[in-house]
């Protein structure tokens, strides 16, 4: 079983020009470490979100490698080890919501478990929405959909690109609190892409920062702080310092880049 | 009780309209009134049923043969996708067949039966489902497709799992086009020479210049395609199927560099030579009426009789472009015309929408004859039945085009006090134009088979009449050569829409023409 083992994330020397020319990523070496939550946060455009596909093998690179414990992203998600909820919460319309969750295991060739899926919507606050249609949804009730049918197949490997877009704060505090401790167990390595410093501080071990494109790491920060992390946390010194630090860095990082400077 | 007398209301007012025309040129033996026809119903109750019955279990037959065919084909482009675009061609292809050559030839190859008119009603169908089945198809946003992909998942896995339900309300929607198209399909087949059915009666009729059984023949046959097309609408319903923004959505395939597109077409011609040819060989045709690729190429450059052949075809061709032209251009124009001035005035709409929705699923070529009847064997008659085939689908599909203009931006028009016309012009107008340049299309070889139905069955005149008359006289070396001029003629005008609606569309729509 996929479950034990956890699974680290080695990219190197990772490159990915798009069609148009335009370098989203750029001789990239970084190593997220088994089991740990990373937060990649940088300004818009910045090829966070190529980043988070490559690894996902959902694109390839141009030049260098994706390894996840060894081995391509390709052969990891025909496994059925890695599990990613997108922007856009991209739910199918036609089914309804426990369909579109339990979809995902279906997908993954895992047997169906009608217990989990039931768990993780009552755990992203949609219990008693299991046989609405995603129409009926609003825009955060859906992103919270797409977390649960994320989560569904026990990943290895968890992709959340920008995953609460739409929630609206007080639920995504919530859901900062209840979420890590559901892949924590599992020794789910995590990558979170997000705008949003706060949430990256309450959700991750540590914080990559992105230099706009083509992306370059400008700080790496650990974020020591002890799980389950409160909503009041952010009101504690030791949060706003990190944060503050991470702020610092975003701006630095656009500072550097004499294109934006100027303006 | 008000929707209902909504939707008779329209239904009361053309039978009304009908009788006072009839009543009105009562004297010259072309227009019968509903009370006639309803007469010659009653006097004529079991010649009809029978007839009815032997067209429409050919219909059905065709409908299902060609929609399985479609839908097996787009399958197979789903898993192997380097396929679609000689696909698609070798199906374009296919659908511009002249059906009024290839009826005779499928005649002489499966005799007197029922094989021709099952066959032409599955070609007159498989590719009005097929290019709605393929948008469908297409028409899934990526990150669903990165789903699948990101759980390890491959091609099959997204066409059981997301593509094959999401192509569902575009395969019902092509499917309501292809019911009528089913049921003329079996009609003409039946023009060809079959012993039963609606079109033997009306090729009988015709020649006893009938009226009332004329009028009475396309009266059911209209009703037919008005009730397949309004069940297969209800059946959608029913399944609670959303309707798709298009139907009928461009091809995307001609991309890349000029040398490339060359290389695809040069491919597609290959193809195209090599199933001809193969295929009978395959199929071991008698080579008198299976004419092979060969045959017509010593017809045209060897045979000593090479330049009458060349003048009979190209006079031939002269007559009917004379009149398809005008027609296709005028059905163009008013079609778009009419759903624009509804636009623009809505009261109007509740009158005239329902009417043309119901008329234009009619069979319009089995009305030719009527038609001609009633304009004459001169340009009007032709022009006019050339110009009804293309106006219809245009304006249904303008129509539904005009409404696709998203809200919001009518919305911010509206805030600055912007009103109908600007509205029209800078919102509806660019919103509209995918769904017209679908119908132009597509309203090529629609164009093309009325204008030949005429001439064969009332002008004498033209291609049709050249292909008729060749079927008669059991020269099939004319005959092939009429299909393949047809066909080629079809191709080249569809491919010019096709190229016009790109550029235009790159400008207006870019997220139908590209991806």
């Amino acid at each position: 079983m996929p479950d034990s083992a956890s699974l680290s994330i080695t990219c190197a020397g990772l490159t990915k020009i798009h069609d148009n020319g335009v370098a989203a990523v750029d001789a990239l070496d970084l190593r997220f470490e088994a089991g740990r939550t990373t937060a990649l946060i940088g300004p818009s455009g910045c090829g966070k979100s190529t980043l988070l596909r490559l690894v996902a093998g959902l694109d390839r690179p141009t030049t260098g490698t994706v390894g996840i414990a060894g081995l391509p992203p390709v052969q990891q998600a025909r496994r059925g080890v890695i599990s990613m909820a997108f922007q856009d919460p991209s739910l199918l319309p036609w089914l309804t919501l426990r369909k579109n969750v339990a979809l995902a295991r279906k997908l993954a060739r895992q047997p169906a478990d009608p217990r989990l899926v039931d768990e993780l919507i009552a755990l992203v606050g949609l219990e008693g929405f299991q046989e609405t249609r995603p129409a009926a949804l609003s825009g955060g009730m859906r992103q919270r959909a797409a977390i649960a049918r994320a989560l569904a197949t026990r990943p290895q490997v968890l992709l959340l690109d920008e995953p609460f877009g739409a929630v609206d704060e007080l639920t995504r505090r919530q859901l900062a609190r209840d979420l890590p401790p559901l892949w924590q167990p599992l020794g789910t390595t995590t990558l979170l892409v997000t705008h949003s410093v706060d949430e990256a501080v309450l959700l991750a071990d540590r914080i990559v920062v992105l230099s706009p494109r083509p992306a370059r790491v400008v700080a790496d920060l650990p974020v020591p702080l002890p799980h389950p992390r409160l909503p009041q946390l952010t009101e504690t010194p030791a949060f706003r310092r990190i944060a503050a630090r991470a702020l610092q860095a975003l701006a630095q990082g656009v500072g550097d880049n004499p294109a934006l400077a100027a303006q | 009780m008000t929707a209902l007398a909504r939707r008779a209301g329209p239904v009361l007012l053309l039978l009304l309209l009908w009788q006072l025309a009839a009543t009105a040129t009562g004297g010259q033996f072309l227009l019968a009134g509903p009370a006639e026809v309803a007469a010659w119903l009653s006097d004529n109750p079991g010649l009809v049923g029978r007839a009815l019955s032997v067209t429409l279990a050919s219909a059905a037959w065709g409908f299902l043969a060609g929609n399985l065919a479609a839908i097996l084909l787009v399958a197979a482009a789903m898993l192997w996708p380097p396929v679609l675009g000689l696909l698609t061609g070798l199906a374009l292809i296919v659908f511009c067949l002249p059906l009024i050559a290839t009826g005779p030839i499928l005649r002489v190859m499966m005799g007197p039966g029922d094989g021709p008119q099952v066959v032409l009603a599955a070609l007159a169908v498989y590719y009005t489902t097929l290019i709605p089945l393929l948008a469908g198809l297409r028409a899934v946003p990526s990150a669903w497709i990165d789903l699948v992909a990101c759980l390890g998942r491959g091609h099959l896995a997204q066409l059981v799992h997301v593509r094959a339900r999401a192509a569902l309300p575009y395969l019902v929607a092509g499917m309501q086009i292809a019911a009528p198209a089913a049921f003329l399909g079996a009609m003409v087949g039946e023009f060809t020479g079959a012993e039963r059915g609606m079109g033997v009666l009306t090729v009988r009729f015709i020649r006893d210049l009938n009226t009332a059984a004329l009028w009475s023949l396309a009266s059911i046959a209209a009703l037919v395609s008005i009730a397949v097309y309004l069940g297969v609408g209800a059946a959608g319903r029913f399944l609670r199927l959303e309707r798709p923004p298009v139907i009928l959505a461009p091809p995307r395939l001609p991309q890349g560099s000029a040398g490339r597109r060359l290389g695809r077409a040069v491919l597609l011609a290959g193809a195209t030579l090599v199933l001809w040819w193969g295929g009978m060989e395959a199929l071991g045709l008698n080579p008198f009426f299976a004419k092979r690729p060969p045959d017509l190429f010593a017809a045209l450059f060897l045979a000593p009789d090479a330049g009458a052949t060349w003048q009979a075809l190209l006079q031939a061709a002269a007559q009917t472009a004379v009149f398809v032209l005008p027609g296709y251009l005028a059905g163009l124009a008013l079609g778009t015309g009419l759903a624009v001035a509804l636009s623009l005035v809505p009261a109007l709409s509740g009158l005239v929408t329902p009417l043309a929705i119901a008329l234009r699923s009619v069979p319009v070529v089995t009305t030719a004859p009527l038609v001609v009847l009633l304009l004459g064997q001169g340009a009007l008659g032709t022009i006019a039945l050339v110009a009804l085939m293309v106006f219809f689908p245009t304006f249904v599909a303008c129509q539904h085009g005009l409404q696709q203009a998203p809200g919001q931006i009518l919305d911010i028009l509206r805030s600055h006090g912007a009103g109908r016309v600007p509205q029209m012009r800078h919102v509806r107008l660019p919103a509209m134009l995918p769904a017209f340049f679908a119908s132009a299309r597509m309203g090529v070889p629609a164009a093309i088979l009325a204008v030949t139905v005429v001439e064969w069955l009332a002008t004498g005149r033209g291609l049709g009449n050249l292909m008729t008359l060749s079927a008669s006289l059991s020269d099939y070396t004319m005959l092939w050569l009429t299909v393949v001029l047809v066909t080629l003629a079809s191709v080249l005008c569809h491919g010019g829409v096709a190229w016009i609606e790109r550029r235009v569309l790159r400008l207006y729509a870019p997220e139908q023409v590209e991806g």
